[in-house]
């Protein structure tokens, strides 16, 4: 009897495992960046390496048996948008995100994953206010805007050493974030600031900035803020012979900085994260994006990968897509991913900078500073 | 010359050329406004598509080994006149023509319809990202002792000056001399009545948008080359701008239009020279608030007699 009990209830285990492996799903990552609109190159690396790591994922049989599927949605970088895209997130009853990725996106539809229960990973966003509202559902693999301000300042003052810095930024969250990190970290080097100023995002004439700048003998400008406006104020520097080193953030890390500055764009200098195509743990990812005709240098491409790879085991060590169990396991168990360990602290933050001081060329290619 | 001086004539020199791109593409707004009484809200998009054709014809005749700047910069002018016309045309015939006689908000919102078309359909055809130039006239002329303060005036700031100054001229002597120009002014005046007295002004009104379209293109062109970047975005800023001066300067008046461009331009130049750039719009903007407070109709404007 006590056998036969034990054969039903192996059988009836059996049968519930089967019926587990036969209801083999999808789990959906919804993927919320920028597919349209002026800086679309940032989501278009984003996507590249989500959709990389849902590859692999599901090439090597998937989340015990569940199958990955990446849903793309544009939020333009436009805050409201983002809401909408949050919003529409919710009803299609997605459960993950990789996004946003302009960080003044990120940050009001955080609040719409955090209070629906959604968890949020992004790639990009480095905005330190993000982390900072105690969200428990909202977490990067990117390092923040003031580790990366502080290194670009750390770079100014022990390299660069330069005599009269202006610092302008677009007066957008993520700009004009950075550059008051890098203006008050250089002023607690003992460095003066002759020009803190803000630009409009989209404007394409920055002649009268330029004549100020050259007006005060300005040698140094920090820019906070994207390559389209960097672009062309290294573009109209240069034809007005205003001769500056430039240094900006990740959001300038671009091959199209030197498609609109040309020569202009040689030598601008630049914190990025660092360069993880280079590493030779993704040598493997990096030849299949490559074989697919995309590009695997982008900053973002590998901070999309890993948080893809955060969800995956996430999802497989608690057992299910229970968004809240699985962020709690995120806070306490470091990952060895594609951008290296992560580790994550109360915040929501990594605990390693991942950032490092790159000089930018004109043929749109990069190299690491010493 | 002391720094302060210099650097003056410097900010001037760069707030006259932007300004002079603002008129030509204000004339455009000020013109269809003379004679119907409308706003043409696509017009912005016109510049737009006006400066994309450039851009495709310049590195097309690059791409097809011409090397003689002068006459590529000829043959992208042509095209894009000619191209951008017809959109300008095609607008009136499509968002205006039909709508004539109704309710005067119903072709504004056809034209914000029509704006929102093309801006989209630019993207689709184009993609949203920057499309950039090499710069294609480089170098200019600096003046005062580099060791104070030197000032640059490029090329291709020249170039858009006497551009704009020949365009604005070519307008003014059209419109003051030719017949068609005369079946313009007696369209602005009473459209009813000249089209009793047997002049088409079915006609007459096209011709109005096909000049702004090409005046459009002609800043498209000169921005284009100026800035050396493009993106489907571009047209609503420029309009807006221009919109403002043709405001400022008295809408449906032709030399108001050029004014109020520059005036914008050089406040603009000059805010950014002297107080912290994010005043700019400020500034500009202000600006136009106290000029229509003491001066509701512009600064040329007629005042505005209700049309029966």
């Amino acid at each position: 009897m006590k056998k036969f009990t034990r054969t039903l209830l192996s059988v009836g285990l059996a049968a519930s495992l089967y019926g587990a492996s036969a209801q083999a799903d999808t789990i959906k990552i919804a993927l919320a960046g920028p597919a349209t609109g002026p800086v679309a190159q940032y989501g278009d690396m984003q996507k590249i390496g989500v959709m990389a790591a849902i590859e692999d994922i599901n090439n090597a049989g998937g989340i015990n048996g569940d199958k990955l599927e990446g849903v793309i949605y544009d939020d333009a970088c436009d805050p409201k948008q983002a809401v909408a895209v949050a919003n529409k997130i919710v009803n299609d009853d997605i459960q993950l995100v990789v996004g946003h990725l302009c960080s003044s996106s990120t940050e009001p539809a955080s609040d719409i994953y955090e209070e629906e229960g959604i968890l949020m990973i992004t790639a990009a966003s480095t905005s330190p206010s993000i982390t900072e509202k105690g969200h428990q559902m909202v977490f990067r693999t990117i390092g923040l805007d003031s580790l990366q301000g502080t290194l670009a300042a750390e770079h100014i003052l022990n390299n660069v050493k330069p005599k009269t810095i202006a610092v302008i930024h677009d007066k957008q969250q993520y700009g004009e974030g950075l550059a008051t990190t890098v203006k008050s970290a250089l002023e607690k080097g003992g460095l003066n600031i002759t020009m803190f100023e803000g630009v409009t995002a989209g404007d394409k004439d920055f002649s009268a900035l330029i004549a100020k700048l050259k007006k005060e003998g300005v040698d140094f400008v920090y820019y906070g803020g994207y390559h389209p406006e960097l672009g062309l104020i290294l573009r109209q520097s240069k034809e007005k012979g205003f001769n500056a080193q430039f240094m900006g953030p990740e959001g300038i890390v671009n091959s199209d900085l030197a498609k609109i500055a040309g020569e202009a764009s040689e030598g601008v200098l630049a914190t990025a994260p660092k360069s993880f195509d280079q590493n030779p743990v993704n040598q493997a990812r990096v030849e299949a994006i490559k074989a697919k005709g995309e590009d695997p240098t982008g900053p973002f491409v590998f901070t999309a990968y890993a948080a893809v790879e955060l969800m995956k085991n996430a999802i497989e060590k608690t057992g299910g897509t229970d968004p809240e169990k699985m962020a709690e396991h995120l806070r306490s168990n470091p990952l060895d991913t594609a951008i290296g360990k992560i580790a994550y602290d109360a915040k929501g933050d990594l605990t390693e900078s991942t950032f490092q001081v790159y000089q930018l060329h004109k043929d749109g290619s990069k190299t690491a500073v010493k | 010359m002391t720094e302060t001086f210099l650097y003056l004539i410097q900010q001037l020199i760069n707030g006259l050329t932007i300004g002079s791109t603002y008129a030509l593409i204000a004339i455009g707004y000020t013109m269809v406004y003379g004679i119907i009484g409308m706003i043409n809200f696509a017009h912005g998009e016109i510049y737009m598509i006006g400066s994309y054709i450039t851009f495709i014809v310049i590195a097309g005749l690059l791409g097809m080994g011409m090397v003689s700047l002068p006459i590529i910069l000829i043959i992208a002018l042509i095209v894009a006149v000619i191209i951008a016309s017809t959109y300008g045309w095609t607008v009136e015939r499509v968002a205006y023509r039909p709508l004539r006689g109704t309710n005067r908000l119903i072709p504004l919102i056809s034209a914000i319809g029509m704006s929102i078309f093309l801006q989209n359909y630019v993207v689709l055809a184009q993609g949203s990202r920057d499309v950039a130039l090499p710069p294609q006239i480089s170098g200019g002329w600096t003046f005062g002792d580099p060791s104070v303060f030197e000032v640059s005036f490029s090329y291709m700031q020249a170039l858009i000056w006497v551009v704009t100054f020949v365009a604005m001229t070519a307008l003014t002597l059209f419109i003051s001399r030719s017949r068609m120009g005369r079946a313009c002014r007696a369209c602005s005046e009473d459209l009813g009545m000249t089209n009793l007295l047997g002049i088409d002004t079915n006609r007459t009104i096209a011709l109005t948008f096909i000049i702004g379209a090409a005046l459009a293109a002609v800043a498209g062109l000169l921005l284009g080359l100026y800035y050396g970047v493009v993106n489907p975005f571009v047209g609503f800023i420029a309009g807006l701008k221009a919109f403002t001066a043709a405001v400022l300067g008295g809408i449906g008046s032709i030399p108001g239009a050029v004014l109020g461009g520059l005036i914008l331009g050089v406040t603009e130049a000059l805010t950014s020279a002297y107080f912290p750039s994010e005043y700019k719009d400020v500034v500009s903007f202000g600006l136009l608030v106290l000029i229509l407070l003491f001066r509701p109709s512009g600064l040329l404007g007629k005042p505005e007699v209700e049309k029966v």
